[in-house]
């Protein structure tokens, strides 16, 4: 009896501790959720006495590059997501199933970019991307974006490759199906979980890039990082939280449907199988 | 032949665009900092930039901050994601601790932008917890709260890589965890070990080679993050980042140079905390195996 009440008395300094912290990770957002939408909201008040859609109707009606620096953000990364993949699907599979001159040093190669800041070579590339005319251009910012991105899409498509069993594509190849088949009807359902793992994480690289982003776009490819900055830099704090919340949702709803795909898939396929 | 260019030929697509736009980019700017392709068209070798950035007091002053700020982020972020990983652990797995599990994981989807103005409006000295601070009469005035957003000590900065880097450090040793099997935690238990004990001296020795790299990782990308100190820094030193990019394009052309010389000794810095994290990853695997 003595035993258990000490047992579950130190539990509950654990859980205090540990909702103590959880406390401390989710505090910040309340303030960014009050600016958005206090009227007046000043030093030293703490909560608002009145509310206000202002910031909200400035962000969402008044000030047009809202709506294009969303479609620019959506547009820009799905491009990435869509390169990407056409990019590193061979790539990954190469990389797993075979064992090649040199396998070290290319995949030393093509992961530099997870460690190595991007914009230290594109700072380095900007002379030639002004040349090609890439700057101030949708698609140099494209481009920009698959460094960052590319090696974290193969190492997702990578983990999943790995887990394929090769005997059922034997299998297939002895019943009389060819390459193209092969991959579409064994390995692809196999990838696929990978591949949207990878790209939910490449989606949320490329809308966070402000630095990449101002670098190439110098400004003139609005994203909703680069539609914010004046305002969260010294400008208007209300309007500055709406895009701050807008922004994370963005990221969150990414996410969220993401998990949604895949627990609707795997539960696709547990049917298939019984 | 065709099945022996096979895997290059797949790898191909990845390594042309890595090579010519990351490694291109990174020996274009090597050569420019080298006093090579110059815009004026006058090209010849020269350490000119090199010498100068090390002569330099704002670059060393930049170096040593960028230094130490990455260093103390990513330490503390790893110290505090043992704590929470042990915690966790302790309590055992359970509804509850599943869904605190995921609530740790929200501030990683925050893009850096916003987690750095997150941070700005609950620290700056106008901000929310300055005003309960005054509410509640611990400070009387508002020049009274310490600065904690754009203050020399880049606290506000460290603040915001201990929020952002601490679930990501969490998310890496976590699943080395759930593939412990729960049989020697039950034999631990037989000879008298509590979780505590087992985390101790089971645990924590395996997570450790992970935690290294991950505290790693997290130092490089620190080292060389932009948005945030670009935020919540200070005039003067500026993080490394900050320098180059101000140098670049907000100085004069015959400042690219040395721009882009600091922008190399970055990547070599962060290419170096690479390969170690890497060695230290092929150690795990190496241990893994006699599992």
């Amino acid at each position: 009896m003595v035993k258990l009440t000490m047992k579950t008395h130190s539990k509950v300094i654990y859980y205090i501790t540990i909702g103590v912290l959880l406390v401390a990770f989710l505090l910040p957002f309340i303030p960014l959720f009050i600016n958005s939408f206090a009227y007046d909201f000043r030093w030293p008040s703490v909560i608002t006495k009145n509310a206000t859609v202002r910031a909200l109707k400035y962000v969402f009606y008044e000030n047009s590059s809202t709506y294009e620096s969303i479609f620019n953000t959506i547009i820009i990364a799905i491009s990435v997501v869509v390169i990407d993949i056409l990019l590193a699907t061979p790539a990954a599979f190469s990389l797993v199933r075979y064992e090649f001159k040199g396998k070290v040093i290319i995949k030393g190669l093509l992961f530099a970019p997870i460690i190595i800041p991007s914009f230290t070579a594109i700072m380095g590339m900007y002379v030639v991307f002004l040349k090609l005319g890439l700057t101030e251009s949708i698609y140099g910012v494209i481009l920009a974006h698959i460094l960052p991105t590319l090696p974290y899409m193969i190492m997702a498509l990578m983990v999943s490759y790995s887990t394929v069993d090769t005997a059922l594509e034997e299998q297939a190849a002895v019943l009389g199906a060819g390459p193209i088949s092969r991959f579409i009807y064994i390995i692809l359902p196999h990838i696929l979980p990978g591949m949207v793992a990878g790209a939910s994480f490449t989606f949320l690289i490329s809308i966070s890039q402000y630095f990449l982003t101002f670098l190439v776009g110098g400004g003139k490819v609005s994203t909703i990082a680069i539609v914010m900055f004046p305002f969260i830099s010294g400008g208007d704090n209300a309007i500055g939280s709406v895009y701050g919340v807008l922004f994370s949702a963005l990221a969150i709803i990414n996410l969220v449907l993401i998990d949604f795909i895949l627990k609707k898939y795997y539960k696709k396929r547990k049917f298939k199988i019984i | 032949m065709w099945q022996k260019s096979r895997p290059y030929i797949l790898i191909l697509p990845s390594l042309i665009i890595i090579v010519t736009i990351f490694f291109g980019g990174l020996t274009l700017g090597l050569l420019q900092s080298l006093g090579l392709m110059g815009i004026g068209g006058d090209s010849h070798l020269t350490m000119n930039a090199y010498r100068q950035l090390i002569l330099s007091k704002d670059f060393i002053n930049s170096l040593a901050l960028t230094l130490k700020v990455a260093l103390v982020s990513s330490v503390l972020s790893g110290v505090l994601a043992i704590i929470l990983v042990r915690v966790l652990f302790i309590l055992g797995e359970n509804r509850k601790t599943a869904i605190i599990r995921k609530v740790f994981q929200v501030p990683m989807l925050v893009p850096h932008v916003t987690a750095a103005y997150i941070i700005m409006l609950l620290f700056m000295k106008s901000g929310w917890i300055s005003s309960i601070a005054y509410s509640i009469g611990i400070t009387k005035s508002i020049e009274a709260f310490p600065s904690v957003v754009n203050d020399p000590n880049s606290l506000g900065i460290i603040i915001t890589y201990i929020w952002k880097e601490t679930p990501f450090i969490m998310l890496m040793v976590f699943p080395i965890i759930s593939r412990i099997q729960d049989s020697w935690l039950e034999i631990a238990q037989v000879f008298g070990a509590r979780r505590q004990e087992f985390f101790r001296e089971v645990i924590l020795p395996l997570i450790l080679p992970t935690w290294i790299s991950s505290v790693l990782i997290v130092f490089a990308f620190t080292f060389s993050d932009f948005e945030v100190p670009y935020l919540l820094g200070i005039t003067y030193p500026k993080f490394i980042s900050v320098y180059s990019y101000n140098m670049y394009y907000n100085g004069q052309l015959s400042e690219r140079p040395l721009a882009l010389a600091a922008n190399f000794i970055l990547a070599i810095i962060t290419a170096m905390l690479g390969i170690a994290a890497y060695k230290l990853i092929k150690i795990r695997d190496f241990k893994e195996v006699r599992w």
